[in-house]
């Protein structure tokens, strides 16, 4: 068993007594051994998402957010992780922690936060509560760019990089995993930051197309997934549809992760709503408004919404009813081909979420 | 229909970010305002230039304005889409000539919060957003420029938290901190435009937004701004035809142009 050697004034700052919780995030040797015991053979490995997350996700696993926060992200997933009752997981927020509700429900109990927020819709409320409540620990604080990199040497197999970010900045003092160094190359002063390879638990990869055996292909941005694939102990791919292998080989248009890294394939058509899916659907974006703008506004009104729009909602498909159904679906698959130039362009124009506006489509 | 009405403050900041932005250039972009005046740029004074995204999104085909920085809109038809690593990455490189950045806070010496309000990450009096991009782009990229709103609050003296790092203490403190690139060359605000004075890298006024006195400018600031020798200048104002394109053309539907009623 590796032994780590944590920077201790972040730990300090962060007032973490038990230094264990960070180690499995850098604990090469059980990754690859992890990887190592993966099946090797090409096997149908399609299950439900029920079955994905009761099986592969385990109580306090650190579990990374994939896609650009709201952008082919597997929503559906964390939603089930909470359906599910699952607890104390380490959310990985880079890109984004707007995945905040997990803490209420007693799913996430950790952060490892490169952004928290919703950009133009709003901070997030939410999480500044929970931190200030004790819900949510802090376990470290990043940049986007500083955690890519981390992420970027697990997947080349180096035990880290040294990188030109977040030096001189208060970041530095809230996270125990990076240090400041002398660039051994250099002769004169030049300080650079080592930042050790990264290896989450566990990942919900959300793509376009996969085939039964965990080849997927994503179109649009790939933001940080190939390097959490093959970074990542256990890795799931959710997909809009499962396509013949042959499609993959000859037909694909964008990038690939390759069926060893992959675990499990689940089909899950709307797994990324009520985000964006480059080629999909668009943004539900009076839904994030209501979220940001209204339903964080006290813990009462929080409740209310996720109980309605998760918990007593049973799986993505009842979700894109409540949305507005084969109206919102036709809609949302307009506006993100006319944003990606795949469409004719269209009216971007809409109403922006307010309870007094009873709305039967969130646009 | 056309609107003559006067320009607004989103407006008015729009236009003097256009102004940061040369031709010919590589400009990385942020949703909001920095995008409106690097398309505004695009279609005046500056129509060679590249745009590049954080969603890794090169030289995309312009469109209406993005919901979020991994809209399709950043990335529309782009030549190449560049996984977040490499995004930054380009900056560090030299690829890219000017950045945008907004600010909770920023200081005298352009150091940039986006963290929280407080000083203890694990209890702030509220949390922010965190870094994001911002630190990134401040750590690597050429020349920074800072967008936002100003209040004595919003220009502390020294930021509550320094997520990013402008010219950290003056004088020669960001090279000496292994940082590069120069730093903030501009902080833009609705009351001015401000650069650094270049020894010891402390806030001075450049212009002020017309009919906007030293006084008002002073009054929104939590430390003493530095003055440039003689009669301060005024930022030139938004030409009608300039305001026209912005309307018209840029922001037809005033999503970023608007202000709050």
């Amino acid at each position: 068993m590796s032994t780590f050697k944590y920077n201790q004034e972040a730990l300090k700052n962060l007032n973490i007594e038990e230094s264990a919780l960070l180690n499995r995030l850098v604990d090469f040797e059980s990754a690859r051994e992890s990887h190592l015991k993966k099946v090797r053979g090409k096997v149908d490995k399609r299950i439900s998402l029920k079955e994905a997350v009761a099986e592969y996700v385990s109580d306090g696993d650190v579990l990374s957010d994939a896609g650009f926060a709201y952008v082919r992200t597997c929503h559906q997933a964390f939603f089930e992780m909470m359906r599910q009752g699952k607890k104390d997981l380490q959310m990985i927020g880079a890109p984004n922690t707007n995945q905040s509700y997990m803490i209420n429900y007693g799913s996430v109990a950790f952060s490892h936060n490169s952004y928290v927020g919703a950009e133009m819709r709003g901070t997030d409320r939410n999480y500044s509560r929970q931190l200030k409540n004790g819900k949510v620990k802090i376990l470290s604080e990043w940049s986007h760019g500083g955690i890519a990199q981390g992420l970027k040497a697990a997947q080349i197999g180096a035990p880290g990089l040294f990188s030109k970010q977040m030096l001189g900045s208060d970041i530095m003092k809230y996270n125990p995993y990076v240090r400041m160094m002398q660039n051994p190359m250099r002769d004169d002063s030049d300080p650079v930051v080592f930042i050790p390879a990264l290896y989450p638990d566990v990942v919900f990869i959300h793509v376009q197309v996969a085939d039964k055996y965990g080849n997927a292909c994503i179109y649009g941005p790939v933001v940080n997934d190939i390097a959490l694939a093959s970074a990542t102990r256990k890795v799931i791919i959710t997909a809009e549809e499962i396509v013949p292998e042959i499609n993959l080989r000859y037909i694909k248009d964008g990038a690939i992760i390759p069926f060893i890294y992959v675990d499990a394939v689940v089909e899950l058509p709307f797994g990324a709503v009520p985000g964006n899916m480059p080629g999909y659907y668009y943004w539900s974006r009076q839904w994030w408004e209501k979220l940001m703008r209204h339903a964080t506004k006290d813990e009462e009104k929080f409740f209310e919404f996720f109980d309605e729009w998760v918990m007593r909602t049973k799986d993505q498909f009842e979700f894109v009813e409540k949305l507005g159904g084969t109206k919102w679906i036709t809609e949302a698959r307009r506006q993100t081909k006319a944003a990606e130039g795949s469409n004719e362009d269209i009216d971007f124009r809409y109403q922006e979420y307010a309870p007094e506006n009873k709305t039967e489509l969130y646009y | 229909m056309k609107d003559d009405s006067p320009a607004n403050f989103l407006e008015m900041l729009a236009y003097f970010i256009s102004l940061q932005i040369e031709d010919h250039k590589v400009v990385y972009v942020g949703t909001g305002l920095p995008m409106v005046a690097a398309i505004l740029a695009h279609k005046t004074h500056a129509p060679n230039i590249t745009m590049v995204y954080e969603s890794g999104g090169q030289d995309p085909v312009e469109g209406d304005m993005p919901w979020s920085v991994g809209d399709p809109f950043t990335w529309r038809k782009a030549v190449a889409i560049q996984e977040m690593p490499y995004s930054f990455g380009q900056s560090a490189n030299g690829y890219v000539d000017i950045a945008f950045l907004g600010f909770a806070q920023v200081d005298m010496y352009g150091n940039v919060n986006t963290h929280q309000i407080g000083k203890d990450l694990t209890n702030p009096k509220i949390r922010l957003t965190g870094s994001g991009g911002n630190n990134d782009l401040s750590s690597l990229t050429e020349n920074m420029v800072l967008v936002g709103l100003q209040t004595p609050e919003r220009f502390p003296e020294r930021v509550d938290f320094i997520t990013s790092v402008g010219h950290l203490d003056g004088g020669d403190s960001r090279r000496e901190a292994g940082l590069l690139g120069k730093g903030p060359i501009a902080v833009i605000s609705q009351w001015g435009v401000y650069d650094f004075e270049p020894e010891t890298k402390r806030m001075r006024i450049k212009s002020l937004t017309p009919g906007i006195p030293f006084e008002i400018a002073q009054q929104s600031t939590g430390f003493e701004l530095l003055k440039p020798d003689g009669d301060i200048p005024e930022t030139p104002m938004i030409p009608s035809d300039v305001l026209n394109i912005l309307r018209t053309k840029v922001d037809p539907n005033g999503v970023f142009t608007t202000m709050p009623s």
